[in-house]
């Protein structure tokens, strides 16, 4: 259910389901597709591409079942080999000009007003994938914004810079957005169901980039809700994936 | 590795490269115009972790994979500390990484080492004293005085255990294995 305005519009899918569908999306068949840690939405996107349109894809899904891998190194060395497709990322600030913040808030960084674990390998995995998908739960002002507070993984670098990918879409419970390389920003792309334009603006603390009307995000089908609720669903709970999540936001098929 | 210093493919344009004096841009070497971060080789004098297991020779069966061979291998000294000490570990005794006691100076008997993190296999993080480190971490003050109770109080790491580890998780080690 999504709150527009005074009205409780009952859209039939939850903000969570939409978005692992709309970043099921983005995984192309055949190539390596990788979320990290704590990162239930995209590893639930990732195992609804492989159920929908992506059955050769390979996933890592980082501390699940779903990872051919033991260490970090071995991952870490199959980004740098330009072997990684696609990758899903979050960052608790997040700028017009791609760039995201997992380290800290604040406008002096000497004395943050608070300090998050890190970045973990992300400043250099966002070189190093294809394409990075970036979400956040939270489309607001404090979350999109100008100019993050620090920079842990940019979203753009200069030319002469070794750089193998790139960001590819901002992805949010609103709206997605696609990043534009030669003007190194992010645009509107298209608007999610219900949400306005005015709506999407009020919201995002940076320039949408768009001057006429944006176009509406495809809906979610009843084959990908079919295939999230009765398929994926049960998955993830039999095998551990982020179970007691899924029970409680993907709805029972 | 024992390279000094090794290219690494990101990071330019964050504020992270700002705070670091051991890495610097630096053009492609073979076709000299490429641009990327060099990183200086880490070095450390002594690297001390924590594992499951480890012999009295220092081989070392850390209990789950971890990147425990590439840190003991950078560094000049190392020092593990161990849950439980057996006479005897081969490869194939190994939980999760093995590491050869070649790499390795020192070994202590230190159960509970983790804690309060936890110890895979072992024991989980203490909820409530991680609570406290987190409250303490706010402020110097609080923070010296954490230290001030747990650590430079303490006389031995058999008195923080007696004193701090919770009652119930000390049972004979048989029993918290299993």
């Amino acid at each position: 259910m999504t709150v527009a305005g005074d009205t409780i519009v009952n859209l039939g899918y939850g903000e969570a389901e939409l978005m692992a569908i709309l970043m099921a999306r983005e995984v192309r068949d055949g190539e390596v597709s990788a979320c990290g840690a704590l990162s239930q939405i995209p590893a639930t996107g990732l195992l609804l591409a492989k159920e929908m349109h992506a059955p050769n894809a390979e996933l890592i899904i980082l501390n699940t079942v779903f990872r051919p891998f033991h260490t970090s190194r071995q991952f870490h060395f199959l980004a740098q080999r330009g072997e990684l497709g696609l990758f899903f990322v979050s960052g608790v600030q997040i700028d017009g000009f791609g760039n995201y913040n997992l380290h800290q808030i604040g406008a002096d960084p000497e004395r943050p007003e608070v300090r998050f674990p890190g970045g973990y390998g992300g400043g250099m995995i966002y070189y190093c994938a294809q394409r990075t998908v970036v979400f956040r739960t939270e489309h607001t002002r404090r979350s999109l914004v100008e100019r993050v507070d620090f920079i842990s993984a940019a979203g753009s670098s200069p030319a002469n810079v070794l750089r193998l990918g790139n960001p590819s879409k901002l992805i949010t419970p609103k709206a997605n957005f696609r990043f534009d390389k030669d003007a190194a920003r992010l645009r509107l792309d298209t608007i999610h169901p219900t949400y306005t334009l005015e709506e999407i603006r009020e919201n995002t603390g940076f320039d949408l980039g768009v001057t006429g009307p944006a176009a509406a995000t495809p809906a979610p089908t009843a084959e990908e809700l079919h295939a999230l609720r009765s398929v994926v669903r049960p998955k993830m709970i039999a095998t551990g994936t982020y179970a007691a999540w899924a029970e409680r936001s993907i709805g029972s098929g | 590795m024992g390279v000094p210093y090794v290219p690494v493919i990101g990071l330019v344009g964050t504020d992270l490269l700002k705070r670091r004096d051991d890495m610097v841009l630096a053009p492609d070497p073979f076709d000299g115009k490429t641009v990327s971060v060099v990183a200086r080789a880490m070095r450390p004098d002594v690297a001390v972790f924590h594992v499951d297991k480890a012999d009295r020779q220092g081989n070392v069966s850390c209990g789950y994979p971890v990147e425990a061979v590439i840190l003991a291998e950078a560094s000049r000294h190392v020092i593990v500390t161990a849950e439980e000490i057996v006479d005897r570990l081969d490869e194939k005794d190994a939980t999760g990484t093995f590491v050869p006691s070649i790499l390795v100076d020192a070994v202590v008997h230190a159960p509970f080492g983790s804690h309060p993190a936890g110890m895979t296999g072992r024991y989980a993080p203490d909820k409530a004293h991680m609570k406290e480190y987190v409250a303490a971490s706010r402020d110097d003050a609080a923070f010296a005085e954490y230290l001030k109770r747990y650590v430079f109080d303490v006389g031995s790491h058999a008195e923080y255990v007696e004193r701090f580890v919770p009652r119930e998780w000390q049972r004979p080690l048989t029993e918290v294995i299993r």
